[in-house]
């Protein structure tokens, strides 16, 4: 019993990715939209739960920050705004399904096949590094949102700065987007 | 602690989906969480290989791209809205003013 729970750890990545393309699937297929919000919501605790696999403590928090407690939020309430019951009728996929569906299956097919060895083998060995000036004594690998920080403000800041820009032209763009026309 | 081949598979698999979505679905919010699962699928190879050659590299691109991801979305819900108060419909395919 002990040896099949840490073979099922062992391979909580490939099991919860698994998980979470199957929920997508259930997204992009259900009928009404809040089920595909809700679908998209399980996917993203999923995709939480893989990098929490990979030793990505900080990045599966602000994941489950960021996309369960933001964007899920969001994405209900613009399907509250816009009143879905309206589009019931008709069908929900578009006239190019028939041609991009055999299409997208063929492409993961392609790549299944170049990539198909070692579906459950070969773990890695190292835990995470940081060049030693930048890391100065840090325990990395015990330390995640040290490191993180560490490896973000001493190469990353560039975009990181960008990325601060970017989210104040995206507030004002969404707000004035979205404000209603004074008639 | 996954092979580096499965990560991959796993999130080609994702991003595929993602790929169908976008163009298969009629409803501009599906597509909007379509495009979103792409992203997340990109991270998910940003995570792992940082995880596979031992860098923390990967973990800051993968936290850049969460922003990114939050600001499109912001702007992308804001355009659904804005489009529904004009048009009165979120179909794709009846928004063909461009169409000529």
């Amino acid at each position: 019993m002990d040896s099949f729970l840490a073979s099922i750890g062992q391979h909580l990545f490939v099991i919860f990715g698994l998980i979470a393309c199957a929920s997508a699937a259930v997204m992009i297929f259900s009928r009404s939209a809040v089920h595909s919000v809700l679908a998209f919501l399980f996917a993203m605790l999923c995709v939480s739960v893989c990098y929490f696999a990979q030793q990505a403590e900080f990045l599966g928090v602000a994941q489950l920050l960021v996309y369960a407690g933001g964007i899920v939020v969001l994405f209900l309430f613009v399907v509250m705004l816009v009143e879905l019951s309206k589009f019931k009728e008709g069908g929900i996929f578009q006239a190019q399904a028939k041609v991009a569906i055999p299409l997208v299956l063929a492409a993961f097919g392609l790549f299944a096949f170049f990539f198909r060895q070692a579906l459950f083998a070969a773990p890695a060995k190292d835990a995470l590094t940081l060049p030693a000036e930048i890391s100065g004594g840090l325990d990395v690998a015990a330390n995640n949102a040290q490191a993180v920080s560490r490896g973000l403000f001493s190469g990353w800041l560039l975009p990181f700065e960008i990325l601060s820009v970017i989210l104040l032209v995206a507030l004002v763009g969404a707000i004035v987007l979205a404000k209603a026309e004074r008639a | 602690m996954a092979s580096p081949n499965a990560v991959l598979l796993i999130s080609f698999l994702l991003f595929s989906i993602g790929i169908a979505g976008v163009l298969i679905r009629r409803n501009a919010l599906v597509i909007l969480m379509c495009i979103e699962l792409m992203l997340n699928a990109a991270n998910l190879n940003f995570v792992s290989m940082a995880r596979h050659s031992g860098t923390v590299g990967g973990h800051s691109i993968a936290l850049l791209v969460m922003g990114y991801a939050a600001a499109e979305v912001a702007v992308g819900l804001a355009l659904v809205v804005a489009l529904y108060r004009k048009r009165e419909t979120i179909k794709v395919d009846d928004i063909n003013l461009l169409k000529g």
